[in-house]
């Protein structure tokens, strides 16, 4: 599994944003993560695609500062989509019990395209 | 009760001599006999042999009993009768009353009882109490110890009721003194009188071989009989261990894995000390490697370690001279003997650390050489003499035990700073490489230890700012032992705490713990003296391991 330097990047696509963090997500790199998406919630944006491609080393601590995310997603009516997760990341979210308040999709594209079906 | 004896479903295989020790009475009143010094190992029991035996007296019988331990009594001539005085007075009037509180309330001034006393028609013990604070008035010394030792037979006289005498190490009497150490030799002579009168048995407890060298009297060492008393039997030894298990709370492994326990020779002080020893590090069930843990902890810093330390206290004050002796008594423990011991280190030590060997050979601290005493000698020599570190040294005890074979051990000493975790996932991932896990249990098994980790530097607030990892791979499973100093964990962060709790609270953390149960098969935390220890287990299986790579 990578540990490289935690670095997150985004970009715009449609009405969505994608967020990719890469390198350790613990508790000082989730809270960049979070930052990340604070800015894009901040602009108005509802839809965010987490994308975990990148993504090396978590912790529980990283791990559940995606609730923060999850809970200001909620507070708007929006949503959170995670993408391109290994089944060790599927299944700790799941042993965590976070994965019933996200979509999960294998790849980027298909989170997109049901967030894109959703606006219609 | 007074001095708290085990409860007698507890008290195993003395019954004969509690049976034989109760009739002394009756065959000191018959010339039959009447004295008895008994011998045994330190904590074979003598002690609570004489508690059964007073809680017996004090409730079922027509005999007084009095109970005077020499253990912890100032030995100084005037402090000694007064002490020894007053307990008996105390004692005897409890006895009468059947009182117990009016032992147990030894604060309360012998002044203060006397009304009491004379209003139940003892003025004959009251005129005793005024002749004895004549001699404390006078300054007297020596008539004070007289009037003090020989109370019980003037009171068994007066009373017409036995009194059975118990003198709980009793040959520490030996060392009375008048105003400074040694300067009153053979005032445990004047106890000779109390001994032969007919209505005052007495028990002594004292380490073997004693007894001539504390009386010159021959016909004093005539009158008095020796009782051997043994180490419990296997089996006896074993339901003892379970049943203060069982009043500890702790699940015991099957008889058979109870093996280890045979090293106890049958001692009841170790084996109450060794099921503390299991309490103290929050066992929950005791397996045979458990109890191996347990053993090394408390040779090295438990109860067995501290009682030990205590006796040779009394024998060697100075750090260096102390040192000087360990070194003598480690050579007597790696030679089998004092004999070889003494041969190796002839003319390489001073005359006080030999006099001090000589006085624990005399105590019979050494007599025998039980497998506990030389662990716990071989701890102090390795704490004291080489310097090593308390958790080092449980180790080295330890692997001596361990038969079970380990193919190989890794150990890992990380700072506590910010990302160190990822140092031990890095050296995980190696170790499971190794022991073919496949890539995804991989990925657990950091995250697990991650977990601990982050727990042990966050949370623990140690000084020591380091965390200790030993990774132990068998054919079969993994063991990971990760330890700290400080704080232990708090019951909250142990607690589970669901989603929609913490999405409600804005908690993000408090479930490291889950996943590493979730991800291991067995996770123990343990205290041991201010160490937290958390003890991982994964058993290997197909399911971890790349496919083929498994051989059974």
């Amino acid at each position: 599994m990578k540990s490289v330097q935690f670095s997150v990047t985004s970009r715009l696509a449609g009405d969505a944003a994608v967020i990719y963090p890469k390198g350790y997500l613990n508790s000082l790199s989730g809270e960049s993560l979070v930052n990340e998406c604070g800015i894009y919630i901040g602009k108005g944006i509802t839809k965010i695609v987490v994308n975990f491609s990148e993504t090396g080393l978590i912790n529980s601590i990283g791990i559940s500062l995606l609730l923060q995310i999850i809970e200001d997603l909620r507070n708007i009516e929006g949503t959170i989509c995670c993408t391109n997760m290994s089944k060790f990341l599927q299944d700790t979210f799941e042993m965590l019990g976070l994965i019933q308040h996200m979509q999960v999709f294998p790849g980027e594209s298909d989170a997109l395209k049901y967030l894109n079906a959703k606006t219609v | 009760m007074p001095f708290h004896p085990l409860p007698a479903e507890d008290f195993l295989n003395r019954e004969n001599e509690l049976d034989y020790l109760k009739g002394l009475p009756l065959l000191k009143e018959s010339a039959l006999g009447g004295n008895v010094f008994l011998e045994g190992a330190r904590g074979i029991g003598k002690t609570e042999l004489l508690k059964q035996l007073y809680r017996s007296l004090f409730w079922e019988s027509g005999t007084v009993p009095f109970y005077y331990s020499f253990k912890t009594a100032n030995l100084k001539g005037t402090y000694f009768a007064k002490d020894y005085f007053t307990g008996f007075v105390r004692q005897f009037f409890s006895c009468v009353m059947k009182e117990p509180s009016i032992v147990e309330n030894a604060a309360e001034p012998l002044q203060r009882l006397m009304p009491v006393i004379a209003s139940v028609g003892l003025h004959w013990l009251v005129d005793c109490i005024e002749d004895f604070r004549e001699h404390l008035n006078s300054n007297d010394i020596y008539w004070q110890i007289v009037a003090a030792i020989s109370l019980p037979a003037t009171v068994a006289q007066k009373s017409g009721k036995p009194v059975m005498v118990m003198l709980d190490d009793f040959d520490t009497a030996e060392r009375l003194y008048e105003s400074s150490l040694g300067d009153a030799h053979g005032l445990i002579s004047l106890f000779g009188e109390s001994m032969k009168n007919s209505l005052c048995p007495h028990v002594m407890t004292g380490s073997a071989g004693a007894l001539e060298s504390i009386f010159t009297d021959p016909s004093l060492v005539g009158m008095t009989e020796r009782m051997q008393l043994g180490p419990l039997p296997e089996d006896l030894a074993v339901r003892l261990f379970k049943a203060h298990l069982a009043n500890l709370k702790i699940a015991c492994a099957p008889a058979g894995q109870l093996k280890f326990l045979a090293i106890l020779n049958g001692n009841p002080l170790y084996i109450r000390n060794l099921a503390k020893a299991a309490w103290k590090m929050q066992k929950k069930e005791l397996h045979e490697k458990d109890l191996i843990e347990c053993y090394c902890f408390e040779v090295s810093e438990g109860e067995t370690a501290f009682y030990w330390s205590s006796i040779f206290g009394r024998y060697v004050q100075s750090p260096a001279k102390r040192r000087g002796l360990l070194k003598l008594l480690m050579l007597s423990v790696e030679n089998e003997g004092v004999d070889d011991g003494d041969r190796l280190v002839s003319g390489l030590y001073g005359t006080e650390e030999r006099a001090a060997l000589d006085a624990l050979r005399a105590s019979g601290v050494n007599r025998g050489w039980d497998p506990v005493l030389r662990d716990f000698i071989r701890c102090l020599y390795m704490k004291e003499v080489e310097g090593r570190r308390a958790d080092d040294v449980r180790e080295k005890i330890e692997s001596n035990y361990l038969s079970e074979r380990e193919d190989s051990r890794f150990e890992l000493v990380i700072p506590m700073s910010s990302n160190a975790e990822l140092v031990v996932a890095k050296a995980v991932e190696q170790i499971g490489r190794n022991m073919n896990f496949n890539a995804d249990f991989l990925n657990h098994l950091q995250l697990a230890l991650i977990e601990v980790c982050i727990n042990a530097i966050e949370h623990s607030g140690s000084y020591e700012k380091k965390v200790f990892l030993k990774f132990i791979t068998k054919p079969d499973k993994l063991e990971i032992i990760v330890e700290n100093s400080g704080r232990p964990f708090s019951h909250d962060s142990r607690r589970e705490i669901p989603v929609e709790e913490s999405l409600r609270r804005g908690m993000t953390r408090g479930r490291g713990f889950k996943l590493v149960h979730a991800i291991m098969d067995d996770v123990k935390i343990e205290r041991i003296g201010n160490r937290t220890r958390v003890i991982l287990t994964k058993n290997i299986d197909e399911r971890i391991v790349e496919p083929g790579t498994r051989t059974l």
